[in-house]
């Protein structure tokens, strides 16, 4: 999933986190995170964060978040809406998971 | 429960509930809020407000009873979608020192403070970024200047080849933002044209640090502005404690201001202000009193040679080449 443009979803409301993707020139991923339990909790985040943007074929983005504390479910949802957004892409199924993305 | 109401602009009785909100908390709303975001509580007291302009989020209050209820939080939230929905990726907090915490854990990075005002930014590398990209020369004396060029005349010609006259290297910021008659790229790429054959100038845009909305927003409203409350501090010391030092800039220059008040302000408080950081202020004599502004009225009345004495042959061609 090639990213091309501003994508954002989610807010920084209790229990849900803000992304915020933008293309990177294939810079790879690069990824900033801000959180509440970043202490606790913050290998994990950035562990969901790359494996949904690696499951979408997103190699290369600047991504920036702010966490209030989501959880892992919540994270990869407001992930993967940005990240199709960014990409200008309609491409995904609901209940079925994700399309398999191909390589472009 | 916390309702919210937003208005793009906020009107009437609502504008003047904010404006009296923010007074109460010594926060002076100016004209410039684009987009308003308002919180009630159940016997619909405002509580909360903040405002976008540009791409700044700022008058932002919160009632002392709802602090730390996440008003603040839900307040930032929609205004940063908003900007983002503008396609706005880049956002500055105004606000004062002592709100830094709080805005840091809503993914905000303090670049520049005084003791009553601090601007922030969403992106943690932002201005260092910015920094590392600029292009520069090798040791010697370096100097600056900001310039907008609305359009670029001979007089921001001559400004610009006295001051490289005078350091071995010079940068040169264009501002951009999209707030004047001819728009930032094209004012760009006149200056980089107007300047090729100085080999030790660097054209460079200003991003967002420069005489910027969040900057030195005074500078966009100028027929408002009281030119004694300009607010320029940031701005300045934006340049003098980051700027500048990251390209060992010892010199800034401008041209003497005849016409503007709030230019001359701004330039008053440089010039108090930079030798604290062992930068001068270097004054140009402007040439022959040519002005931008002369430019577009000659331009506006239809005055071709007119303008044909004012421009150098670069901004000609472009205002007229294609007849």
């Amino acid at each position: 999933m090639q990213i091309v443009a501003l994508g954002v979803a989610g807010t920084m409301e209790s229990s849900d986190i803000i992304v915020r993707i933008e293309p990177n020139d294939g810079g790879g991923i690069e990824l900033s995170i801000e959180s509440t339990v970043m202490q606790q909790y913050g290998k994990q985040i950035d562990r969901v964060i790359r494996k949904t943007l690696s499951d979408l074929g997103v190699e290369s983005a600047t991504v920036a978040v702010v966490d209030k504390g989501a959880l892992d479910c919540t994270i990869a949802a407001r992930v993967s809406c940005a990240a199709f957004r960014a990409a200008q892409s309609t491409d995904y199924v609901w209940n079925g998971g994700v399309k398999q993305c191909q390589a472009d | 429960m916390l309702e919210m109401g937003t208005g793009a602009p906020l009107k009437g009785a609502r504008l003047n509930r904010v404006r009296e909100f923010l007074a109460v908390r010594g926060l002076r709303m100016g004209d410039d809020a684009e987009y308003t975001v308002c919180l009630f509580d159940e016997r619909e007291e405002l509580v909360g407000t903040g405002s976008l302009s540009a791409n700044v989020l700022k008058y932002i209050a919160v009632a002392e009873d709802v602090q730390g209820e996440g008003a603040c939080a839900k307040i930032v939230s929609e205004l940063v979608s908003f900007a983002y929905r503008q396609g706005r990726a880049h956002l500055f907090v105004f606000t004062k020192p002592q709100n830094e915490k709080q805005f840091r854990a809503l993914g905000f990075y303090p670049i520049v403070s005084t003791e009553e005002a601090m601007l922030l930014e969403n992106d943690r590398r932002g201005l260092s970024t910015f920094l590392n990209s600029l292009p520069r020369g090798n040791g010697g004396v370096v100097g600056a200047a900001v310039v907008n060029c609305n359009p670029f005349t001979l007089g921001h010609a001559y400004l610009l080849e006295t001051a490289a006259g005078m350091v071995d290297w010079l940068h040169v910021f264009v501002l951009s933002e999209n707030r004047s008659h001819f728009d930032a790229q094209e004012r760009y790429l006149l200056v980089r044209e107007g300047t090729k054959r100085l080999k030790n100038v660097f054209v460079h845009r200003s991003a967002d640090y420069l005489i910027s909305s969040a900057t030195f927003p005074t500078y966009f409203m100028k027929e408002s502005a009281d030119s004694a409350a300009i607010n320029a501090d940031l701005d300045i010391l934006l340049f003098a404690e980051r700027i500048a030092p990251a390209l060992n800039i010892t010199k800034r220059f401008v041209g003497t201001e005849p016409f503007c008040a709030v230019t001359r302000a701004y330039n008053e408080r440089m010039k108090a202000v930079l030798p604290k950081y062992g930068i001068e202020l270097v004054e140009i004599e402007r040439k022959d009193g040519i002005s931008a502004s002369e430019v577009r009225r000659l331009m506006a009345a239809g005055d071709m040679e007119g303008v044909r004495r004012l421009v150098p042959e670069c901004t000609y061609e472009y205002l007229y080449g294609g007849r």
